[in-house]
């Protein structure tokens, strides 16, 4: 079921599946007269072609394996295989949300998304509209280079990073938080340290990649709004609040919309490398929980219950968003 | 924000769906083996070559085909649980442990049940039944075990700073407060800085690992896991000692007689700290003594002697010596049923597996082969030097082929010869020092059974008292924080688990 929404994001996000969404639209026009499918798909041969590649891969790659989603309600042993494994219901999701971990999961997940979401996302947005200010064309684009480096370090490199970094006792930036907090805080340990640290991460790592999208969409905003409001006497801020903005405001709620399905995805790696014994009450999301109890301890029903719960939350998520948002008039995702 | 990640619950299902496929077109494999396929782990930075010396006459001693998939350590387990979980299984698989998963697919007959077997095969008739009795699961062996030296638990410290201090080396965990204590307030280092902590001790919190923790808790006399109170056997955390360890650990740390990162510290830099004179102690195996001194001479060829001492286990506050034993063996080589298929294949891998324990493979697993990096000096393996080429790839590979090694006849090999007289003095001692701890020993009365409750979430209910451990030595919580996370693990399934492991424990009687 992730994968349905990973589905989505990636035809949004790189546009590989815009190709079979658009192919779709003429099948279904003559489904009225059935007879005519035939003539219809023989008229259009070379689009349902182009079309092929698009279904092997979903059907492959993405529907075919939802097929061991079944051991979520199974006690799948790898030896009996999925379809030996005797089937045991709901059993997985009741030990599950009954679990006493499940609400500091949730909690967790959830603070942590929500953190993300509330200040990493609105960052994006702020610095493609500084960037799209800058007006000299060489500074523009050295500094968007600068700020999409980090995305391409891995997870480990960021956390190695930050380990020399907060360091206890010799860690530079240990020592000028200690320094003007006038405190003695090991921030690698100290659980209040934890959520901060893991956003500040992220944002370094992701906000300048986050403005790729945003810097595409402004770049179509209509340049004779600006005169005009030029000569209208708006000034920068005003130019930015009454045309910028509402220029990017569709691509602004899709790119929301599809950040709110990814919720409960806080990502695997960065809170595995940042996690240790004393702020694990505050580290342990959904996503370290199945690695640690589906491939360290060999659970793979119970993992795959715990993953499946994450995704459908993920789809009503979506589905829940971009009703909310067609409701209040705007364009949805579809 | 977007980021497109296939979560691992996917991968776990993709993985499965793939077996399943590669299930349907499964066939029987022919009954005569020439080729035997092997998963093991390894320790080193890299892993042997396919075609190197020892792999050479590893085939040539067991006249096979042997493939051998090396996995790194650290990710054993997990490599393990995916490829039980795919199409690929191998004759031969080593098993770090009784891990949950393990458990699961051995219970549910994944492995060949070898109880009855092994006694039929010369080299694989253990002479140490009760580590065999250990490695089973609840009597049932699944696996030839890897026999480890039961007793490893030792106190390193640097000989240098304790003769400086004019002190004496710890005989008792109250010395070795004094000792930690004099190495972080008396200069040891005579650098005139306040520069010095008395011990080191890594991340590493999970019970029963054989950490610091345990070994500590052990000679205050908390037991090995558990212990019997009362007729019933009871976890090692829920006796009085228990607490009156930790408050021990935690006066150090209050005191700032252990590294203030001790919950982040990585393990694999432990001896950082004891090389470079910032920390003075390390509580671990007795073998690490061998690897500091190398640090030294490394460093200093001329000066390298009388930097490290060592002593064994300590006594605890009652006066008492509780020395902190292995369970014996580390893992063991199991047979999974999906890659054996018949008795007779079995008895196939069981005639390879017992080539594989004799003589000659021992000593080309732990000493190498002769003539290459190796001679014969009365009775000791002394390595060859100058070192060629070809004796340091020999030497370098046995060090991971050694994890194929089970012993579990005694040493079939040399003992090594040592590089000097002075690492023989060390390592002689060694030996001596373990060998008069062993008769303290504190065995883990539960290491043979299993708890079905704990196989199922045992590792999420020591994590709560793990975690507890760590908090309380920092600060986070108090006693009575560690006391609740106690309960907590009762509540959670603890009781249940206490109720299973006493049902085995009586009827095992």
């Amino acid at each position: 079921m992730s994968q349905l929404t990973d589905a989505l994001a990636s035809d949004i996000a790189t546009g590989d599946g815009a190709a079979s969404g658009k192919a779709k639209k003429p099948a279904k026009a003559p489904k009225t007269k059935r007879g005519k499918l035939s003539v219809h798909i023989a008229h259009y041969k070379w689009l349902y072609v182009l079309l092929l590649p698009g279904v092997i891969y979903f059907a492959v790659f993405r529907y075919a394996p939802m097929y061991g989603v079944s051991i979520a309600f199974k006690e799948y042993v790898p030896f009996l295989g999925v379809n030996g494994s005797p089937w045991v219901g709901f059993q997985h999701f009741q030990d599950f949300f009954s679990n006493p971990d499940f609400p500091r999961l949730l909690g967790n997940t959830l603070i942590l998304a929500a953190l993300n979401l509330l200040v990493a996302f609105p960052l994006t947005i702020i610095l493609a509209l500084l960037l799209n200010e800058v007006r000299l064309s060489i500074l523009k684009r050295t500094v968007q280079t600068l700020v999409y480096i980090p995305h391409f370090l891995s997870w480990t490199i960021v956390a190695s990073l930050s380990f020399l970094l907060f360091a206890l006792d010799i860690g530079p930036l240990f020592q000028f938080i200690n320094g003007v907090l006038g405190t003695d805080i090991d921030i690698l340990s100290d659980p209040n340290w934890f959520r901060p640290l893991i956003v500040l991460q992220e944002i370094w790592k992701n906000t300048g990649w986050g403005t790729i999208i945003f810097l595409a969409a402004l770049s179509t905003v209509d340049q004779d709004q600006y005169e005009a409001a030029i000569i209208d006497g708006a000034g920068r801020f005003r130019r930015v609040w009454h045309i910028t903005l509402p220029g990017i405001r569709s691509t602004i709620i899709v790119m929301l919309i599809l950040a709110i399905g990814q919720m409960l995805n806080t990502g695997f790696e960065q809170i595995y490398l940042m996690t240790n014994a004393l702020n694990r009450s505050v580290a342990d999301v959904f996503d370290t929980y199945v690695y640690f109890v589906g491939i360290t301890q060999g659970a793979y029903s119970y993992s795959t219950a715990v993953g499946l719960f994450k995704s459908v939350v993920g789809i009503v998520l979506i589905f829940g968003t971009n009703w909310l948002a067609k409701r209040f008039n705007q364009s949805g995702l579809f | 924000m977007i980021r497109r990640k296939p979560s691992l619950a996917a991968a776990v299902v993709t993985a499965t769906a793939l077996t399943l496929t590669a299930c349907g077109a499964g066939e029987a494999p022919a009954t005569d083996l020439t080729s035997v396929s092997i998963m093991a782990p390894f320790l080193e930075a890299q892993p042997p070559s396919n075609d190197g010396a020892v792999q050479k006459k590893f085939e040539e001693f067991t006249g096979k085909d042997v493939n051998i998939t090396w996995a790194p350590n650290a990710s054993y387990e997990d490599k393990m649980n995916i490829t039980l979980a795919s199409s690929d299984i191998p004759h031969v698989m080593v098993v770090q442990g009784k891990s949950p998963g393990f458990v699961k697919n051995a219970e549910a007959g994944a492995f060949w049940d070898l109880t009855d077997k092994l006694k039929d095969y010369p080299n694989l008739k253990t002479t140490f039944p009760e580590v065999q009795n250990n490695a089973s699961v609840n009597g049932k062996v699944y696996g030839v075990f890897r026999a480890r030296g039961p007793m490893r638990a030792a106190v390193m410290f640097r000989q240098d700073w304790l003769d400086k201090l004019g002190l004496k080396a710890p005989e008792t965990t109250e010395d070795l407060y004094n000792v930690a204590k004099a190495f972080t307030e008396q200069d040891p280092d005579g650098n005139g800085q306040d520069d010095t902590w008395g011990i080191t001790i890594p991340k590493w919190g999970a019970l029963g690992s054989n950490s610091p923790y345990d070994i500590i808790e052990e000679w205050y006399g908390t037991g090995n896991r558990w212990t019997e109170k009362e007729g019933k056997l009871v976890p090692s955390f829920e006796t009085d000692e228990f607490l009156e360890a930790n408050r021990f650990v935690k006066k150090m740390i209050d005191e700032k007689l252990i590294n203030p990162d001790f919950a982040t510290f990585d393990g694999t830099k432990w001896n950082e700290p004891f090389f470079n004179g910032k920390g003075g102690i390390i509580v671990d195996v007795d073998s690490r003594v061998s690897v500091l001194i190398n640090l030294f001479k490394q460093a200093n060829p001329n000066d390298f002697q009388n930097k490290v001492g060592f002593v064994g286990n300590l006594k605890g506050p009652d006066g008492k010596l509780h020395a902190h034993p292995t369970d014996g063996y580390s893992g063991f080589l199991a047979i999974p049923k999906t890659s054996v298929r018949t008795e007779a294949d079995l008895k196939n891998v069981l005639e390879f597996l017992n080539t594989m324990n004799g003589k000659d493979v021992a000593t080309l697993f732990n000493n190498g082969i002769e003539g290459v990096n190796f001679t014969v000096e009365d009775g000791k393996a002394a390595a060859i030097k100058p070192e060629t080429p070809e004796g340091k790839a020999v030497a370098t590979d046995i060090k991971s082929y050694a994890q194929l090694g089970t012993n579990i006849t005694g040493n079939n090999f040399y003992p090594v010869k040592q590089a000097s007289d002075y690492e023989q003095k060390v390592y002689d001692k060694r030996v001596e020092v373990m060998a008069e701890d062993l008769k303290s020993a504190v065995y883990n009365p539960a290491a043979a059974f299993v708890s079905p409750t704990y196989v199922a979430k045992g590792a999420q209910l020591d994590n709560i008292v793990a975690d507890a451990r760590i908090k309380y030595l920092a600060g986070q919580i108090d006693e009575q924080g560690l006391k609740d996370a106690i309960k907590l693990w009762d509540t959670s399934g603890g009781n249940k688990v206490k109720e299973e492991i006493n049902k085995l424990w009586q009827d095992s009687k």
